[in-house]
């Protein structure tokens, strides 16, 4: 059953578009991750064009993340607090982002930055999260006991000016690590159509050393905030947001999501980061390939006119 | 002048015989028409055939070749090419061609070459080779071995490889086509030919531009227009997209916030 995209201006097969809505949504809730790094790539796969992908899957991050955030918050797992600091770092991000992305589009030069992006980021939080949650079940296996829990702070957290209190997440640290966060991750999620917490939620584990329950929702709630403005952008600066494209995803995507959050409980935590971190890296390595291997047709067709 | 006028209209709306009035009556004169004037693009859109039927006229019965000639809006065309540097594949500077229309059909009733000369064939614009698709950012002029005036392009002698890379993506896509056996006569001076819309055939005002060659030379030509346009729904969205995008951008994430929080509210476990 094709169905044609009004502003992506091809014809997408429906039930397919919310089967891969259902499938992000369903990663998207377990691991409490937009998914939007795994979605691009599909979409621009199946053929629809990159702009319009990047765009529309902003709405669907969006729906799906607050499908599940609300679950977060009844369990009071989310910090109000912390999400509205990355959120505010996020929004400035958001806008250098696009005017980065706009500029290196002018140069010619976005889709290497995009793949260099994927590659990178996704290569490296991929591996460092799969060597990681390894390790811890092979620890689990030998029945050898948990390292000590490193409960000390890295001194420069709390060595930085402004500081602030996060009750929920027991925190006293300087808002600047949370802002800078925010506004890296919002530049990241303008240059490669992503939500960004993959990188957020092990940078609110290992660097500002979040409890691990606060994480997934607050993280969620930035991720909300941080889409629903680019969404908007896209829409009124690059008419690039297809709603009914947007709507096919997002009917999976908050179905999808529901069963994803359920499911977490199931699996042991770091069986549940080993499986994140081998997706993520696969993601990131397909991306860069690109860059290696000799392309059939050595001419691109650009899209936009810049 | 204007009772001339209305005398033409009068007569063109009589149904009469469908001979196109011509100066000279021995001069062979083609017709031709459309099975459809509008394409819609409405949810189920896939693509369109539409059929181009038509005739040619001619007292002394002279060969005769008919040429259909079908141009879509232009659409600029933003190419880039890959190069390696350093092992890895980069995108060079992109290069903007002008010229190219979003939809080109060249249909025949034997291939183009044996039709018409080169230079006939390029005036014309018939044939993927012969469109007018060029790179004016790139071009500037200079004076080269004491002639003035000469156009040179900063692509130099790449030149030709961008050009055909335009031809030969939109022709991937459908886009673009060219059928030496397009047309077909099903009877004595009885043509007709097919056109193939694929699902991204661009929007807008096509001419279909019809051409009769004797030996070799246009001795006639019929110019018809097809419309493709979004209807309905397609049509609604993508208008409100387009002419009022910040309220259109706003409703579609105040949907998708309000969905996702809909989803959450029937899945709750009570």
């Amino acid at each position: 059953m094709d169905i044609y995209l009004p502003i992506a201006e091809v014809a997408v097969n429906a039930p397919l578009i919310v089967l891969l809505g259902a499938v992000v949504g369903f990663i998207s809730g377990m691991f409490g991750i937009g998914g939007g790094f795994l979605m691009t790539p599909m979409l621009v796969f199946l053929g629809i064009p990159a702009p319009v992908a990047v765009a529309s899957m902003a709405n669907h991050v969006a729906a799906s993340s607050m499908s599940s955030v609300i679950a977060y918050s009844r369990r009071r797992a989310v910090d109000l607090r912390m999400g509205a600091v990355l959120a505010g770092g996020g929004i400035v991000g958001a806008f250098l982002g696009v005017e980065l992305f706009r500029w290196l589009r002018l140069m010619g030069q976005a889709d290497l930055v995009v793949s260099l992006s994927y590659l990178v980021f996704l290569g490296v939080i991929g591996g460092l999260m799969l060597m990681e949650s390894l390790s811890a079940i092979l620890r689990r296996r030998r029945n050898e006991p948990p390292p000590p829990r490193r409960d000390r702070r890295p001194v420069w957290l709390y060595g930085l000016p402004l500081k602030m209190r996060f009750p929920r997440s027991r925190l006293y640290i300087s808002v600047i690590p949370p802002v800078a966060l925010g506004i890296f991750v919002g530049v990241l999620s303008a240059i490669m159509g992503v939500g960004g917490g993959f990188i957020l939620v092990p940078a609110m584990v290992y660097v500002l050393r979040m409890p691990a329950g606060m994480v997934v929702g607050t993280s969620l709630l930035q991720i909300i905030i941080t889409t629903a403005l680019t969404g908007v952008l896209q829409a009124g600066r690059n008419q690039t947001v297809d709603i009914v494209l947007a709507t096919l995803l997002l009917v999976g995507g908050i179905v999808g999501a529901q069963f994803g959050a359920r499911a977490s409980s199931r699996f042991r935590a770091e069986e549940l980061r080993a499986i994140l971190a081998l997706i993520v890296l696969l993601v990131g390595l397909r991306m860069g390939l690109g860059l290696f291997l000799t392309p059939d047709e050595p001419f691109v067709l650009m899209s936009g006119m810049g | 002048m204007l009772g001339a006028v209305l005398a033409l209209a009068t007569t063109a709306a009589v149904p009469g015989p469908p001979l196109p009035p011509s100066p000279n009556p021995t001069a062979p004169v083609i017709s031709a028409a459309l099975t459809d004037t509008t394409v819609q693009v409405k949810s189920d859109f896939r693509g369109a055939r539409i059929v181009l039927y038509g005739a040619v006229f001619d007292s002394a019965a002279r060969p005769s070749d008919v040429v259909v000639l079908v141009r879509g809006p232009e659409q600029p065309v933003r190419l880039t090419r890959k190069q390696k540097v350093a092992g890895l594949w980069l995108n060079s500077r992109p290069v903007v061609f002008r010229g190219a229309p979003g939809f080109y059909r060249a249909a025949s009733n034997r291939p183009l070459d044996d039709i018409a000369t080169f230079g006939t064939l390029r005036r014309l614009g018939a044939g993927v080779d012969h469109l007018p698709i060029n790179a004016p950012a790139e071009q500037h002029i200079e004076t080269r071995y004491g002639v003035r005036d000469v156009v040179v392009s900063s692509l130099g002698p790449d030149y030709y490889d961008w050009r055909r890379a335009v031809v030969r993506i939109r022709e991937k896509s459908g886009l673009y086509h060219e059928d030496g056996q397009g047309v077909s006569f099903v009877d004595r001076g009885l043509f007709r030919a097919e056109i193939a819309l694929p699902t991204g055939a661009p929007t807008g005002v096509y001419q279909a531009q019809i051409l009769l060659f004797q030996d070799g030379k246009p001795v006639s030509s019929r110019q018809r227009t097809l419309t493709v346009e979004k209807v309905g729904l397609e049509r609604a969205l993508y208008v409100w997209a387009h002419d009022r995008p910040w309220s259109y951008g706003l409703a579609a994430m105040a949907f998708a916030l309000a969905a996702g929080w809909g989803a959450s509210a029937a899945f709750r476990r009570d």
